[in-house]
């Protein structure tokens, strides 16, 4: 009994690892490259959010160790809140427990699993536990080594230490060893996550120390710091019978109506009793045995005609009151049956749009700045279009960013964001890409999109980005976000446009300006023989009255006279 | 022999070249434009435009004349600064020229000027078609020759006659030089005549004719000049009939083929030309006379088995008018052959669609034409307009 016990209980610990082992992909560590990246941006994000809510500048640096063959030590370095001792456990260790999982709120996480999936990573690829360091500025520092009991599935402190903290120094550091990852400088590697993320958080300062020791700054351009996103009641249009369901179990509201009320958006009192008048309709339709009709029925239904409909059945009042009895049960009675009523039945109701006050869009002026900062264009423009709405309730904002000339290099170049966080992953199969690629870019002065030095950022923002997949590196094509993206990017190309054109004009009136310059000397010369003037002295007229013709304004061009076709 | 009836006549005009002229005109142009460009004022030059465009037939002086349209060639202008650059530059150069006073062929005029502008790689001149335009346009802007400003044209044509002529430092009589004659300089301007024993000048299209005349010595014995063109009149021998007639008082006589070029040759002696039109006052003789060949020739000596057809194609014809035919419908239409004589000829040859040459004279005898086709024309005043 005792072997089979200790069996047992290895194929536990196996399983746990082997679990996370096989959803590495799930969770973005997949990939040597690819796997480093995902563990700073985890750690990086961290700090990011914790500033924010704190309300604190951020300063992150980010320091990566080469220690051996595919063995790195990363650290990141934040002046965060830092995290109170008896909290270390619960941050590092414990996997799908953030404080955002299943809240309807706009964030940037891997919701929940984040850092400590890069504290189990960590571990299980180099054996060896992660150290934190941190600090609320109060008059000690903590130094903890955390592992994660598997078996448990919770966090552990190896070892501890305490420091005074004279200086009052507060933030959070965390080193991490990890093998089987490896450094480069790619697109899909830290390097590039960082400047993208530098663009995208223009009030962050981040800094880069890579393996060869290099330290690379992308400084802080702005002083607003965005404020913490807040958490939306999901809308009716936007939710699935799941949803309904679970949200049921987890409340605290004593009845169904109570809990629709509470926990949805845009549901009132008289919204309960107009939802009980439709699933007491659809509930009669159901009954209805010729097809026609009832498609005739749910016609009428969809046109908001529910009375009439109800009128239709004999003894319709009394399955209303089935219903509506249904709504004073408590919530957690609620069965899966009837939760998949209540959403068949918001399908067809009309709600007010959903409120989309929890979305924190990055701003137009902010994006301009992160652009300005980090690329060093010439030329700068942002759009951030107001929130819309996809798949019936679920609210989506739009923005984007044009950099053109500057310190671009040639070749277009497309920076994806969801919530502020880059994508670095396939970009192909993402809507930002297609509507990117559909926008016709010669109208605006872009003749070749691929030689051109310019860079297009897009970032979709909303408390439930449609990705493609569990990797969370590609937002699907709906139609409604590939609408306002592609309607963005034509707003801000124009403004490019608008530029460029402008630039044409002062180039073409550089080159005329020379065009006259170069021959000021002959025209003195001939002039001085004529007239016997000092060359020098007519050199100067000449000059002067070009420089202030070309400083009036612009040049009106002077009546060019017959003689040109003729004679020109 | 019938009284003749061309002689020489009192002179109209004096000999009018003054090099202080041409230098006053630069002088006057080249302030102004200082003076603009010191006020802030866009400089230009208001040029004479050419073309048809801006050419008519004065029916008074019956002289094709140069209109008033004028272009502006500004400075600080992008289509106009190069060609402003030039004006001025071909301007310091003509100072220089005649200052000096040195001739320059237009080639050389071209080669003088022409270098790279420091700092670019652009030439002042990039090909003589920049250079010869400018001075053309000097010539309407200042309506003077390019002679006086002494770039000359090349020269063609000659004269053979007892006509005593000083050019320069030379002085000889024209009837002394043996059969070639004197050959017409580029510029007459300076050249003067201080003897003339000729009652008239006969202006002659082609060498080959001039020659048979000066052999059969028809100038000795009709006191003429014989002025050969050899083809178009080039602006000196337009220049020394002009003059001739003008400052002479020589009655001018044209003898060219009987076809619509002869015949536009004679036109260009007379009225003037469409490109020149703004020289047509130094350049054209209105009073001269047009002795033959004509299409009433080719009767009245019986000349129809020495005719030519007409080129090209007939106006009644598909395709036509072409060539000689289109040429002479042209003509037709030039106020100046708006009477009754020359409609008359023009018909003439488009009906029979025939051409005849000077040299079809010869089919009769060589003395013919001097001895009794010319002289007989000549003194009878059988004479076109």
């Amino acid at each position: 009994m005792a072997e089979a016990s200790q069996l047992f209980k290895e194929f536990k610990i196996q399983s746990v690892s082997e679990f996370f082992r096989r959803n590495a992909a799930m969770l973005g560590y997949t990939g040597k490259v690819r796997s480093l990246t995902t563990l700073v941006h985890e750690a990086v994000t961290n700090s990011l959010d914790a500033c924010e809510e704190a309300g604190i500048p951020p300063y992150v640096r980010v320091e990566i160790e080469e220690l051996g063959n595919e063995h790195y030590k990363v650290v990141v370095e934040d002046n965060g809140p830092g995290i109170p001792e008896k909290y270390i456990t619960h941050v590092f260790g414990k996997m799908l427990a953030g404080t955002k999982a299943h809240r309807n709120i706009q964030s940037r996480g891997q919701q929940g699993i984040g850092i400590s999936g890069a504290v189990m990573f960590a571990q299980i690829t180099s054996g060896k536990a992660t150290r934190v360091i941190t600090s609320t500025g109060n008059d000690e520092i903590i130094e903890a080594w955390v592992k994660i009991d598997v078996d448990k599935n919770e966090g552990k402190i190896v070892k501890k230490e305490k420091h005074p903290n004279p200086k009052g120094w507060r933030g959070t550091r965390i080193e991490l060893e990890v093998k089987n990852v490896r450094y480069m400088r790619s697109k899909q590697g830290v390097f590039w996550y960082l400047k993208l993320t530098a663009i995208a958080n223009p009030h962050a300062h981040i800094e880069l120390i890579e393996p060869d020791g290099k330290l690379i700054v992308f400084p802080r351009s702005s002083d607003y710091i965005p404020e913490p996103p807040v958490e939306m009641k999901p809308h009716p249009k936007g939710v699935l019978t799941d949803d309904v369901y679970r949200l049921a179990k987890k409340t605290r509201r004593n009845t169904v109506r109570r809990f629709l009320i509470g926990e949805f958006s845009r549901i009132s009192d008289k919204k309960v009793d107009e939802l009980i008048e439709y699933i007491a309709a659809l509930r009669l339709i159901k009954t209805v045995e010729d097809k026609k009709l009832q498609e005739q029925y749910y016609q009428k239904l969809m046109e908001g005609h529910v009375k009439a409909v109800l009128r239709a059945f004999k003894g319709y009042t009394k399955v209303v009151k089935q219903v509506a009895k249904m709504m004073e049960k408590p919530p957690e009675k609620l069965t899966w049956h009837e939760a998949e009523e209540i959403v068949e039945a918001f399908k067809y109701m009309k709600f007010l749009a959903p409120p989309t006050h929890g979305l924190r869009p990055i701003g137009e002026e902010n994006i301009e700045k992160g652009l300005k900062g980090i690329l060093k264009p010439e030329f700068v423009t942002a759009v951030t279009r107001p929130p819309k709405v996809y798949s019936g309730g679920i609210p989506f904002q739009v923005e984007v960013g044009i950099a053109y000339g500057g310190e671009i290099p040639a070749g277009f170049d497309l920076y994806r964001y969801a919530n502020r966080v880059p994508l670095l992953f396939d970009a192909g199969s993402c809507v930002t890409t297609q509507a990117a690629r559909s926008v016709d870019w010669k109208r605006y002065k872009i003749d070749d999109l691929d030689r051109a030095p310019l860079v297009l950022m897009i970032n979709v923002v909303s408390v439930h980005v449609p990705y493609t997949g569990t990797g969370k590196q590609s937002i699907a094509s709906v139609d409604e976000i590939y609408n306002e993206i592609r309607l963005a990017i034509m707003d801000a190309a124009r403004r490019l446009q608008t530029y460029l054109s402008g630039k044409h004009r002062r180039l073409a009136q550089v080159k005329r300006k020379k065009t006259f310059e170069k021959y000021v000397p002959e025209i003195a010369r001939a002039l001085s023989i004529l007239t016997g003037e000092p060359e020098e002295k007519i050199r100067e007229y000449f000059i002067r009255f070009i420089e202030s013709r070309f400083a009036s304004t612009e040049v009106e061009e002077v009546p060019v006279a017959e003689e040109v076709a003729e004679n020109a | 022999m019938p009284k003749r009836k061309i002689h020489r006549e009192r002179p109209k005009e004096k000999f009018s070249y003054d090099p202080r002229k041409v230098l006053k005109m630069l002088d006057e142009h080249a302030r102004r434009i200082l003076e603009d460009i010191k006020a802030g004022k866009n400089p230009h030059f208001d040029i004479p435009m050419r073309g048809l465009s801006n050419v008519y037939f004065d029916e008074e002086t019956r002289l094709i004349r140069m209109g008033d349209k004028l272009s502006r060639r500004y400075f600080l202008n992008v289509a106009h600064a190069r060609k402003f650059m030039q004006t001025l530059l071909i301007m310091a150069y003509v100072k220089r020229l005649v200052s000096e006073g040195k001739h320059a062929s237009l080639r050389e005029a071209y080669y003088a000027n022409k270098h790279t502008i420091p700092g670019t790689r652009e030439n002042t001149f990039e090909d003589q078609s920049e250079s010869d335009p400018i001075i053309e346009d000097l010539e309407r802007m200042f309506g003077v020759l390019r002679e006086e400003m002494h770039i000359t044209a090349d020269r063609r044509g000659y004269i053979y006659g007892d006509i005593v002529i000083r050019d320069g430092e030379d002085e000889f009589n024209a009837s002394k030089l043996g059969s070639g004659g004197w050959a017409v300089p580029g510029t007459v301007e300076h050249i003067q005549f201080p003897e003339i024993n000729v009652d008239y000048a006969l202006v002659v299209e082609t060498a080959a004719m001039a020659d048979r005349l000066i052999e059969e010595k028809f100038p000795k014995r009709e006191n003429a000049l014989i002025i050969a063109t050899q083809g178009q009149a080039s602006r000196g021998v337009r220049r020394l009939i002009h003059r001739l007639h003008y400052e002479e008082g020589l009655p001018i006589i044209v003898f060219t083929d009987g076809d619509p070029y002869g015949w536009y040759i004679y036109s260009t002696i007379k009225q003037g030309s469409i490109n020149l039109a703004y020289l047509s006052d130094k350049l054209a003789t209105p009073e001269s006379k047009f002795v033959g060949m004509t299409m009433d020739d080719i009767k009245k000596y019986g000349l129809e088995n020495v005719t030519e057809k007409l080129k090209g194609i007939p106006p009644n014809k598909k395709g036509g008018p072409t060539g000689d035919y289109k040429r002479i419908l042209e003509e037709m239409n030039y106020p100046w052959f708006q009477n009754k004589e020359w409609q008359r000829q023009l018909q003439l040859a488009l009906k029979w669609g025939v051409r005849i040459e000077q040299q079809a004279l010869a089919n009769k005898s060589l003395e013919f034409v001097a001895k009794e086709y010319l002289p007989e024309k000549i003194n009878n005043g059988d004479l076109l307009p």
